[in-house]
């Protein structure tokens, strides 16, 4: 080819060296320094460097391709195995979430009524002495338990804790009861961990997908593995009320009506156990419990499931036989959240059941490695003052199985609301947007107002900054350090890509920063996030300048529990509980037990959502190339029951359920359930800080209802149910 | 990876979940704009009814044709035909006259309306990412597809490899690999379990278009001199014929004379 350059590209170079030759005349900026001293970035400021992506939370490992100091590109690393080289589309647009005009570039301080978007600029010094002694004020007023404090899944999460836990606050929200509660509890109940690691080899051949709709919602590698099994022939069956891409590629489709996977699954369980299907040696040998699971299983029979599920028996046992047949190399994915309903705790129980059953540990499931590692350092630090105030979210006086670290985050809103056991009076938020994750926004609003102070920390004014009194500008996943993630026999590194933008800082200096101030400097024992890394290192003998180079560093794995004959599991019985007596003991059923759902009224229906491949929950869509290349959000509805209601694609519709209502467009489609609706979450923001996002779609937390699992405290999602009628 | 002697690609549709990465990754390399895409998702979406239903999903951009129509028909030569497989696009000699768009039988090329003839580029597709494939990288859309629909290697590999694929699967494939000789052969591949037609692809056939034309086109001149011979010959005959009619016309008018 030959290369001739025009006119354009004679103004395109003297821009760039007019450029570098300013740049040139400063000091360069720390991030080039540390990127030249790794030897990632030359001195022109042109590189790759080795990183991880944050566009959800299953950090693949990228390479930013750096010019000018300016991120141009990314692509997945292939040595990290949740990228294997490849990126999905959120990990594509990534850089431009950093580059996003709507950054908060600096500390903002409220200066008009809350959700009006009034805001000052302020410095860090002003910002945090402010939030520093509001949370002071309110410790010393009401207790260090008036503040709450909350934060999703992320790496500098052990600092957060700190924060939180030396505070002396016991009320720590996370986003997982909103998610998969049901699933991790009932894993913890049954196998002793939270969820077990699933292998896609070449001998699977049978793969039950009950509402795990891997093709949406993409977590790369596994999706890449499902799509390889499916094309060496494995038979995926996939349960949900929608024909989603997943449905499409799938074996078999089956449209089960919402809330009765439980069923499903139990009626799986009579025909394997009646039938003696299951693994015979291996229950003996790795289980408790099983003529309890027998005898529960007796009376839920196929015939018995098929009105429930609308999935006629015969197929019921059909599946049951096939599944028997292909094992152990046959999975029932626990998905993370199925339809959620209040029983979605025993579906997930049935499930993991089932795996237990055939035998398929080690096989097809196995224990994954711990995003803690045991060979990696850490910064020393005193012992957490002791707690005794109760949790605001229940946990354990209401839910005494659910886990510490997971909580019950809609319940802790509802106790700010309701000022029981005690009131709440101030709220740091980190990463996290309540606001629109927890369902009912109404009551999300309502909780606020009874708050005297609220800070949030993120990198746009998403709807909770937007209501908060202190935003705290945190620099982007391509502008920071955190600390780092082990997996397999690795741990992987995010380090800054480019400089942030504005003043933004990563997390671990706003949470030392505030430490100080807060008197709690002992617990923040770093410098800067460099020698936290350093620290981490330390055990490990390798320098920091080598990880940053690669990316990762190689870490021994914490050993694995071997062979599954002599096997022990962390329960209390040291085996499998099929029957767990924790369960029984609180007064819930020790086995798998069937529990009617709610039924919509008529002319009601189910509401659905789940997620697309170009956004996560609700903190993407203000990325112009994701919003680039997503449908716009509209309602769906199956084509002939719109066609019954006189309604047609694009008609405005209003969509009513008993805690709200929203206006939002139709589309008639075939891929639905006639007694479902659908839309997707995370679209109409209330935040006018979002320039892109702002106006499209609407909210679905508008119209969700707050229904708990009374055992995993999972959010019953998909228990709500709407009118919709022409608006 | 072998020596590529003709880049190509292979897409699979059995195995794309139109989750979009492609199409991000190209806006992102190529910084095309944001009203703007040189990757588009076609095909059937959903087709049935409510339960039995199927779906199709094609990805596609530049076929990068072995003939392209698109350089047949520009008539200042900015296209060109790499001998390694890409159609490449010249921007700086272009007139904007759009008739690559009407020749492309797929529909790739698109014209930027936005622009004059001052500002440059008129025309925006597919590059093959050369600034990625000749520096020993995928181009970018194939190298971040998350379940490997879209595949780049030599085209007769590709090739291959496409026809291995379905003698494994042939109750998953139709038996045909679209782009091996349609249109003369294209650098894009694909493999489906829908007809193609349904996936929006026209029903060419293996002589191309321009080939057609170039031969009838290339016959212009020597046809032009033979039909100027004819028609100088059959002027030459009618004014023949003319003086013979005048001379016996002359011939009777002395013998009416005489009489």
């Amino acid at each position: 080819m030959t290369k001739t350059i025009s006119r354009r590209d004679f103004l395109k170079l003297g821009a760039a060296s007019v450029g570098a030759l300013a740049m040139g005349q400063m000091l360069p900026p720390k991030v080039a320094q540390a990127a030249r001293a790794a030897g990632t970035i030359n001195a022109e400021g042109d590189g790759f460097v080795h990183s991880m992506c944050e566009m959800c939370v299953w950090r693949c490992g990228l390479i930013a391709k750096v010019v000018d100091g300016r991120v141009v590109k990314l692509d997945g690393n292939p040595e990290h195995p949740h990228s294997r080289g490849n990126l999905c589309p959120r990990g594509q647009s990534g850089l431009m979430n950093t580059y996003d005009p709507d950054r908060v570039r600096t500390p903002l301080i409220r200066v008009g009524k809350r959700g009006e978007g009034k805001f000052r600029q302020a410095s860090w010094d002003e910002a945090l002495d402010l939030v520093a002694s509001k949370m002071t004020a309110i410790k010393n007023k009401y207790g260090a338990e008036a503040m709450v404090f909350s934060s999703t899944h992320n790496l500098s999460q052990p600092l957060f804790e700190n924060l939180l836990y030396a505070f002396g606050s016991p009320n720590y929200g996370t986003q997982r009861s909103l998610c998969f509660n049901a699933m991790i509890v009932a894993n913890t109940m049954t196998y002793g961990m939270e969820e077990p690691a699933r292998i896609y080899d070449d001998k699977l051949k049978y793969i039950l997908l009950t509402g795990r709709n891997l093709l949406e919602a993409i977590s790369t590698s596994e999706t890449h593995d499902l799509i390889m099994a499916i094309d060496r022939g494995a038979k995926v069956v996939y349960l949900d009320p929608r024909y989603t891409k997943t449905a499409s590629k799938a074996t078999e489709w089956l449209p089960i009506k919402p809330g009765n996977d439980l069923a499903f699954h139990l009626a799986l369980l009579n025909v394997i156990i009646g039938e003696k299907l299951y693994n015979r040696s291996f229950v003996e040998k790795n289980t408790i419990g099983f003529d309890e699971l027998k005898k529960e299983v007796s009376r839920y029979t196929p015939e018995w499931a098929a009105p429930l599920t609308g999935i006629p028996a015969e197929t019921i046992a059909r599946i049951a036989h096939e599944f028997a047949d292909a094992a152990p190399h046959a999975l029932a994915h626990n998905g993370w959240r199925t339809s959620n309903f209040v029983n979605s705790f025993h579906t997930q129980r049935a499930i993991t059941i089932l795996n237990a059953l055939m035998g398929n540990w080690d096989v097809v499931l196995t224990e994954a490695g711990g995003e803690e590692s045991g060979t990696l350092g850490a910064p020393a630090q005193p012992a957490y003052p002791r707690i005794s105030a109760l949790r605001l979210d229940g946990v354990p006086w209401k839910y005494p199985v659910v886990p510490f670290k997971i909580g019950v985050f809609q319940e802790l809103r509802d106790n700010i609301v309701s000022g029981e056991p005690y009131q709440a009076h101030g709220w740091f938020i980190s990463r996290q947007n309540p606001i629109m994750s927890l369902p009912d926004r109404g009551k999300t609003l309502k909780a606020f107002g009874k708050l005297d102070f609220i800070v949030t920390v993120d990198i746009v004014l998403n709807d909770t900054a937007w209501f908060s009194d202190v935003v705290l500008p945190e620099a982007s996943y391509l502008e920071r350090y955190d600390p780092l993630m082990p997996m397999g026999d690795k741990v992987f590194l995010r380090q800054p890509v480019i400089e942030p933008q504005g003043e933004a800082k990563s997390a671990l200096w706003i949470y030392k920063q505030l430490g100080a101030r807060l008197g709690l400097g002992d617990y923040f024992q770093y410098t800067d996030e460099e020698d936290y890394l350093r620290q981490q290192l330390a055990p490990l003998g390798v320098s920091l300048e080598d990880v940053k180079a690669k990316g990762y560093a190689e870490a021994p794995e914490t050993a694995h529990s071997g062979e599954s004959s002599e096997k022990t599991w962390n329960t209390p019985s040291g085996k499998i509980e099929l029957f767990s007596d924790t369960l029984a003991k609180v007064g819930f059923s020790g086995v798998p037990t069937w529990d009617e759902p709610p039924q919509p009224d008529e002319g009601q229906f189910f509401l659905l959502t789940g997620k697309i491949a170009t956004s996560t929950q609700f903190g993407t869509q203000n990325n112009q190339l994701l919003h680039k290349y997503s449908e716009e959000p509209r309602l769906w509805m199956n084509a002939q029951t719109a066609a019954e209601l006189g309604l047609a694609t694009d008609d405005w519709v209003e969509v009513t359920s008993e805690v709200g209502q929203i206006h939002t467009q139709l589309l008639a489609t075939q891929a639905i359930r006639p007694d479902c609706v659908y839309m997707t979450p995370g679209y109409g923001h209330l935040s006018k800080g979002l320039k892109t996002a702002y106006g499209v779609g609407a909210n679905d937390s508008a119209v969700h209802v707050t229904y708990t699992d009374p055992i995993s405290g999972g959010q019953a999602l998909s228990q709500t149910f709407v009118t919709v009628k022409k608006a | 990876m072998t020596e590529i002697k003709h880049h190509a690609y292979l897409f699979d549709a059995t195995r794309c979940i139109d989750c979009r990465a492609c199409m991000v990754a190209c806006s992102v390399e190529n910084n095309v704009d944001m009203d703007k895409t040189r990757i588009w998702v076609a095909g059937v979406g959903i087709k049935g009814t409510y339960p039995d239903l199927q779906r199709g999903t094609m990805v596609y951009h530049c076929m990068h044709c072995n003939h392209p129509d698109c350089m047949s028909a520009c008539p200042v030569g900015a296209y060109t035909k790499v001998e390694d497989g890409p159609v490449t696009y010249n921007p700086d000699l272009c007139i904007g006259c759009r008739y690559c768009m009407n020749a492309c039988p797929f529909g790739v090329p698109h014209f930027d309306y936005d622009k004059g003839i001052i500002d440059g580029a008129f025309i925006d597709k597919c590059t093959f990412c050369p600034q990625r494939i000749y520096n020993g990288q995928e181009p970018a859309c194939v190298q971040t597809c998350p379940t490997d629909a879209l595949e780049y290697g030599d085209r007769d590999e590709l090739i291959k490899k496409a026809h291995e694929r379905i003698a494994a699967h042939p109750d998953r494939y139709i038996d045909h690999v679209y782009g091996e000789f349609e249109n003369g052969g294209t650098s894009y591949l694909i493999l489906s379990h829908i007809p193609f037609s349904a996936l929006g692809l026209p029903n060419l056939p293996e002589t191309p278009v321009n080939e057609v034309s170039e031969k009838v086109m290339e016959m212009t001149i020597p046809f032009a001199l033979g039909w100027g011979a004819v028609l100088t010959g059959v002027a030459a005959g009618v004014g023949l014929y003319n003086k013979k009619q005048e001379d016996k016309a002359a011939i009777a008018e002395k013998a009416e004379a005489v009489k």
